[in-house]
């Protein structure tokens, strides 16, 4: 139902889609500071929609952060030991990742579910549907693509650069840290890569976090994917074009921050 | 060391030692029962046709190839005998510079920095990272100390004025020189050099060796295996000639070429020791 129009926008009269249920409104009004009432006819105890909002962007940055962290100080360090070794099965292994890289987000999410269900391995830590539960999945959707794609750049690298490092007096750790330095626009691929995978899935998010906001707008589970799956759902195309275009210039976001970072580091 | 406390020590314990050293490629044997020892000051070149093991030695020499029997010392401690962590402390007071420059991406100086930097604790490393990261440092970052021997280092080998250059940017010849200061600024106590000008032209080839000669100077024993004897001629204090896994002869340098006792190594220099 339409309880209320929103003021020029850019020029634009908003129609304002309230659903007291489901707290959710057009996302132009997240553009408007925080404090200044914009609608005096939205009933008492509908969100504001920037609380809602800002709370999605927070909980889907938090969750896919997080497992990418995670995903790239196990990933990185396993590419570069896997590079540097020779062992009978080696090619398994590295096709494993490389098949990791295209599984299908709901099945990992329904893995990850079973573990974290009372039944489960994880059954004890009570994470169903919670915030840790979905960083757990996308852990296992990201690491794959950061192990696969960064053991491609640090294979790349000379091995008589790593001599070099040890005949300095580099210790193993410090030859670790000399290839992935000669290999970080491709270890940077590979995280962008496991964040790409891990911000615009779907799948393992709703089914191990459940996509829950709170009757106060505050989003607990829900991310910027499942908030655009279910406002389209809904028929509230403004707020998932919004919450789209949102997920779109965080991604390049992250990809022009990561970029620049790796040119930093080239002359020095 | 100093340079003073290396040069005390000339007659004393040698720098580095193989003592009855074998090595063994799968069954092919590649050096058998070999001895050497490297004073502290000498420039000692090995010579010896291309596969006959001068860059097996090198790699034994400098605790990265642990040969199948025989001791290497390192002023006079036994390096297999050490601990990992004393291994490592050995191995640091060793230089190798490879045939091929390989350098790191990045400036001359993080470059020449390198060896020092690997040297300090992680402590010290993380601060200084994190200084230059937000760019509390100028590019040769690091203490006073590191850009002082950086630079002392390039200087010997005529780049002083190169520091900020990139690496990528450098003439082969100047990689290669930069790659020998790379090993120098660390204050190395011996110098392994593994054919460093064969793919250098004349005027680098010359700042090379002229780096040797600056290195010995400071009381570093210099190893150079070559397969060029007139290389060996020219800088060489002795010279140890490698033929069939062992040293067919070792001298002084005018002894050996000019009255080799040994008949191949005779036939080796006069060219007709052909492999
Ligand atoms: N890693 C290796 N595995 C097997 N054989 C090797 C290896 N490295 C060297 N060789 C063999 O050992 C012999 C000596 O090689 P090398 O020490 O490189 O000689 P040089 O440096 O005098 O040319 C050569 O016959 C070479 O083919
Ligand atoms: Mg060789």
């Amino acid at each position: 139902m339409i309880v209320g129009v929103a003021p020029f926008v850019q020029g634009v009269p908003v129609a304002v889609l309230v659903d007291p249920a489901i707290p959710v409104g057009t996302l132009l009004h997240a553009a408007i500071p925080t404090g200044v009432v914009v609608d005096a006819t939205v009933p008492v105890g509908v969100p504001f929609e920037s609380v809602y909002v800002r709370s999605i962007v927070a909980v889907s940055l938090y969750v896919s952060g997080l497992a990418v962290l995670l995903g790239t100080l196990v990933g990185v360090p396993l590419a570069v030991a896997l590079g540097s070794v020779e062992f009978p099965g080696k090619r398994l292994v590295t096709s494993a990742f490389t098949a990791g890289m295209g599984f299908p987000s709901v099945v990992v999410g329904l893995l990850v579910l079973f573990a974290v269900s009372n039944q489960g391995p994880l059954g004890g830590l009570d994470l169903v549907f919670t915030r840790e539960a979905m960083v757990l999945s996308q852990f296992v959707l990201a690491t794959p693509a950061i192990v696969a794609i960064s053991l491609a750049a640090v294979s790349g690298v000379d091995e008589s650069v790593r001599d070099a490092a040890r005949a300095l007096g580099g210790t193993r750790v410090d030859v670790a840290l000399v290839t992935v330095r000669e290999a970080r626009y491709g270890v940077a691929t590979a995280v962008l890569a496991g964040f790409g995978r891990a911000i615009s899935e779907v799948g393992s998010v709703l089914i191990v976090g459940g996509n829950i906001a709170g009757a106060d707008g505050v989003s607990k589970t829900r991310t910027l994917t499942t908030a655009i799956q279910l406002e389209a759902r809904q028929g509230r195309y403004d707020t998932a074009m919004v919450l789209g275009g949102l997920l779109m210039a965080l991604v390049l976001a992250v990809n022009l921050v990561v970029v620049r970072l790796g040119d930093e580091g080239m002359v020095r | 060391m100093a340079t003073a406390d290396r040069l005390d020590r000339r007659d004393g314990t040698p720098a580095l030692s193989a003592r009855s050293v074998s090595v063994a490629y799968g069954d092919d044997p590649v050096l058998s029962d070999l001895s050497l020892a490297v004073d502290p000051g000498e420039v000692l070149a090995v010579i010896g046709p291309s596969g006959v093991g001068k860059t097996t030695l090198l790699r034994v020499l400098s605790l990265s190839l642990r040969p199948d029997d025989g001791i290497v010392t390192v002023d006079g401690t036994d390096a297999w005998t050490a601990d990992a962590a004393g291994r490592l402390a050995l191995r640091r007071r060793i230089g190798l510079v490879f045939q091929e420059p390989s350098l790191f991406e990045g400036s001359v100086a993080r470059n020449v920095s390198y060896g020092l930097r690997v040297r300090r604790s992680w402590r010290e490393r993380i601060r200084d990272g994190l200084a230059s990261a937000v760019g509390f440092d100028g590019p040769s970052a690091g203490s006073n100390g590191t850009a002082a021997a950086v630079r002392e280092a390039l200087s010997v080998v005529g780049l002083a004025d190169a520091t900020d250059r990139p690496a990528s940017s450098l003439s082969g010849g100047e990689a290669q020189r930069v790659s020998f200061a790379r090993a120098l600024a660390y204050d190395p106590d011996v110098l392994l050099l593994d054919e460093p000008t064969s793919d250098l032209d004349p005027r680098n080839t010359a700042v090379v060796e002229d780096a040797m000669g600056e290195a010995a100077g400071r009381g570093i024993g210099v190893v150079l295996a070559t397969h060029d004897m007139h290389q060996a001629e020219r800088v060489a204090d002795r010279v140890a000639v490698l033929l069939g896994g062992a040293f067919a002869e070792v001298g002084p340098t005018a002894a050996v070429f000019e009255d080799p006792d040994d008949d191949r190594t005779r036939k080796f220099i006069s060219g007709e020791l052909v492999w």
